[in-house]
């Protein structure tokens, strides 16, 4: 890692060596993060650095590790898990190899074998990872194994037993996930080639089915949702069995698997329009010497690269906070409508209006929408095949509303998101700026009812109680 | 060493007889006591079964080992004994298992009735069932009929939706119907010694009365692809207050339309 400009950055970042894997690094069990296809479009001096300056891959390493040393990036609003304490009475000369520890006020001291290590997190033995021989919760006097290459100061902020939430998250994730979500969070596990739709590719950072305004990530809440209640309509199982600070742990990790493939993307963004490997051959096509290029992207990863790293960091970390805090949340700004003949009948005009051209008129999911073919994103072709594909470009047939399955929940809230805020990711767009709030109830109303209408557009007979906002609806 | 092998085919009835006696009485290798009393007597039967298996496996290791030593005894001079093709031996061995079959059979006729034929089912599952526990590859869909009403066999508008755990009140009969939407699973409740195959196309009501409150584990007994082993759910059993108020939280949550009163003040 280049020093000077990089050095932020790394300070910031703790490394986790996995327990698990220690001692047995070469084992068959080892196994590593890849990189985007994004990544391997760049020229091999952008990937992999050039005169000792780090390139994209080494970037993302630096920062998030590999499964069995994975790192942590402090900057990012992940829950690595651990408790932070600050370095008490400064230990005095070199090779320090006792500290006392103070605790912000209601964080109660761990006791016993909680205190395995202590990881610096500032000052200047920031980076270094000290076992831990004996501690005395009540006094807060850490002894170490060995003493410390650096000498921390008072006020030094320091880890202890950090990481355990993301290391458990880690095993657990490669026990029940990574068969379908790969390693990486690619998408692309052994069994996901035999699933349809495709298990979620983590890195674009996109989820589809969150309960947070359309151009906000998903929540927390969000994720352990899934989890919990599966995606229904598709492979994506229910694990509402695992305890909660299991679910919590998977949670973390993927989105720790989500914000290492953003990072990386965002990278790749910054170099592809210079040095991807097809601008490079048309550069030199048109009569730049390749060793210009190389020598004005040595000066790009030298002195701007670290800056665009920190900031990219940043971004994530602001996009990925806002997404749980109340701002972010959809909240209708009135309550459900009551569920009566008037309001689907007015649910089903607003449907055709807008609606049908995808789903379809009885609600099948086959509007005329669905037989066109689509440009592509970064080309100027057309898909091979017809449909409307989605941030992965995979076909997403717009759902069959006859069938009553819906993957994002069948809460009334849940599609209210859905239509106001639209499904991430996908074609199905937000219509909160063409609908009132009121006018989306009405369409939620037709749309719960489409599976029960005997034709197309004719309202079932009765209605159930299914609101207790208002049981007068009933009949 | 020629009498080696008769003593190691008698070896192992005595390990059997020690197992087949442990197992049951110690409760080696069974899920807890039989959690219901219907499964107190599929516990019966399957100890009787495991009794007739452990005297047969007995006897036959017995006879092979005496036969061993018998002929191990004798002088090499001596000229075999061949019994193949003796008919009266054939009819013995034919009859007395098919006796024993046929004893099998006819006992547990009653315990059979009991779980697998409606019209024996007891009075109170009849009103009908509290739940589908639909199979899946991989999980087990719950639908409930909404508060006050009966389950109907299609979705109705009102039902609650549930997954991998299912509700149910302790001290009385309940009926649920085992369906699957997509390949064969099996429903196995191993604490209450149930099992019942999904078959696609049926509805199979299976009915079971658990005294004690508490969680029983499901897993599907049938190996329905991959992901089979990640078929486990729960079976929740509660007094009938806790299960109504399970129904009423499930609804609430299942109506949710996220409005908040403040919110809307502050517009
Ligand atoms: C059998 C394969 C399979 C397994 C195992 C699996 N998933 Fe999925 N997962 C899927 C599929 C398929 C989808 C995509 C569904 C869709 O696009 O509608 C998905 C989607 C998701 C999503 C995206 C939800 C959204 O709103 O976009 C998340 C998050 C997720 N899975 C997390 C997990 C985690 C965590 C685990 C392990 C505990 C896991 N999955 C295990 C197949 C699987
Ligand atoms: C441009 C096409 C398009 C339009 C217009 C559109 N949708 Fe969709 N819709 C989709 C697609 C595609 C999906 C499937 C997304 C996925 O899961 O990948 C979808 C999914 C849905 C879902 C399923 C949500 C879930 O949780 O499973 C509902 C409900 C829905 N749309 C309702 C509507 C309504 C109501 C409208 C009109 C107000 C509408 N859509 C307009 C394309 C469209
Ligand atoms: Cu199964």
């Amino acid at each position: 890692m280049s020093l000077t400009s990089g050095r932020f950055s790394w300070l910031t970042v703790v490394a986790i060596s996995a327990s698990l894997a220690a001692g047995c690094s070469k084992s068959g069990l080892e196994s590593s993060f890849v990189y985007s296809a994004k990544t391997d479009s760049l020229i091999p001096e952008a990937q992999s650095g050039i005169k000792g300056q780090a390139g994209v891959k080494k970037m993302v390493d630096d920062r998030f590790g590999n499964p069995q040393h994975l790192k942590a990036w402090s900057k990012l609003p992940i829950d690595f898990g651990g408790v932070t304490a600050s370095v008490g009475e400064t230990p005095s000369g070199k090779a320090v190899k006792e500290i006392l520890l103070q605790f912000e006020e209601g964080i109660t001291s761990p006791s016993g074998d909680a205190v395995s290590s202590v990881q610096f997190v500032g000052g200047a033995a920031a980076g270094e990872t000290a076992a831990v021989l004996s501690w005395d919760a009540e006094s807060g006097k850490a002894t170490l194994v060995s003493a410390l290459t650096g000498s921390p100061a008072q006020g030094d902020q320091v880890v202890i037993g950090g990481g355990e939430v993301i290391r458990n998250g880690r095993v657990l994730y490669q026990r029940h996930c990574s068969h379908c979500h790969g390693t990486s969070g690619d998408g692309a596990g052994p069994t996901a080639e035999y699933l349809n739709p495709r298990p979620r590719d983590y890195r674009h950072g996109v989820f589809k089915f969150t309960s947070t305004n359309s151009s906000s990530k998903a929540s927390r809440e969000d994720l352990s949702r899934i989890l919990k209640y599966g995606i229904p309509g598709t492979y994506m199982p229910s694990f509402l069995l695992l305890k909660d600070d299991e679910l919590y742990a998977i949670v973390e990790y993927v989105r720790f698997l989500a914000m290492r493939g953003e990072f990386e993307r965002k990278l790749v963004t910054e170099l592809s329009v210079d040095y991807s490997k097809a601008s490079v051959a048309d550069q030199t096509a048109s009569g730049t010497k390749r060793s210009e290029i190389i020598e004005a992207l040595t000066a790009f990863l030298t002195e701007d690269f670290s800056d665009v790293a920190n900031s990219a960091g940043d971004e994530l970390a602001e996009a990925w906070s806002t997404a749980d805090t109340e701002e972010a949340l959809v909240a209708p700004t009135v309550g459900r409508v009551a569920d009566s003949p008037e309001s689907r009948r007015r649910g089903r005009e607003l449907y055709l209006s807008k609606c049908a051209d995808c789903h379809g008129v009885s609600g099948e999911g086959n509007g005329p929408q669905t037989t066109i073919f689509e440009k592509l994103p970064d080309a100027d072709a057309l898909y091979p095949e017809a449909g409307l594909h989605d941030e992965w470009g995979n076909v997403t047939k717009p759902r069959n509303l006859t069938q009553g399955i819906y993957r994002g929940g069948r809460r009334p809230i849940d599609l209210f998101c859905r239509m106001n805020e639209g499904i991430k990711g996908t074609k199905m767009p937000a219509f909160k700026t063409v609908f009132s709030n009121e006018d989306v109830w009405h369409i939620v109303n037709y749309v719960l009812s489409i599976p029960f209408e005997a034709e197309p557009g004719v309202s079932p007979g009765s209605i159930a109680p299914a609101t207790p906002v208002a049981p007068a609806a009933a009949e | 060493m020629k009498k080696f092998w008769a003593i190691f085919f008698w070896f192992w009835p005595v390990v059997a007889l020690v197992l087949c006696v442990m197992a049951p009485s110690q409760g080696w290798w069974f899920p807890g006591p039989p959690g219901t009393q219907m499964g107190e007597r599929i516990q019966g039967l399957f100890e009787l079964i495991l009794g007739i298996v452990t005297v047969t496996f007995i006897g036959t290791n017995f006879a092979l080992g005496w036969v061993l030593w018998q002929a191990a005894s004798k002088g090499d001079d001596k000229k075999a004994f061949y019994s193949h093709g003796s008919h009266s031996l054939e009819l013995i061995w034919t009859i007395v298992p098919a006796f024993v079959l046929l004893f099998i059979a006819l006992y547990q006729m009653d315990v059979w009735a009991e779980y697998r034929v409606q019209s024996f089912y007891p009075e109170e599952t009849k009103q009908g069932s509290v739940a589908e526990f639909m199979a899946r590859q991989f999980e087990w869909r719950v639908r409930y009929p909404a508060i006050g009403e009966t389950l109907k066999d299609e979705a109705q508008p009102g039902d609650l939706y549930m997954v991998n755990e299912l509700h149910v009140p302790a001290g009385r009969p309940v009926k649920i119907n085992l369906r699957t939407q997509d390949v064969q699973h099996a429903f196995f409740a191993p604490q209450l010694r149930l099992k019942q195959d999904a078959v696609p196309g049926l509805i199979i009501p299976v009915w079971f009365d658990v005294p004690k409150a508490g969680n029983y584990d499901v897993t599907c007994a049938e190996l329905c692809g991959w992901g089979h082993y990640k078929m486990k759910a729960r079976i929740v059993v509660e007094s009938q207050q806790a299960v109504d108020a399970y129904m009423r939280k499930l609804q609430e949550e299942q109506t949710e339309d996220g409005f908040v009163e403040e919110a809307a003040e502050e517009e």
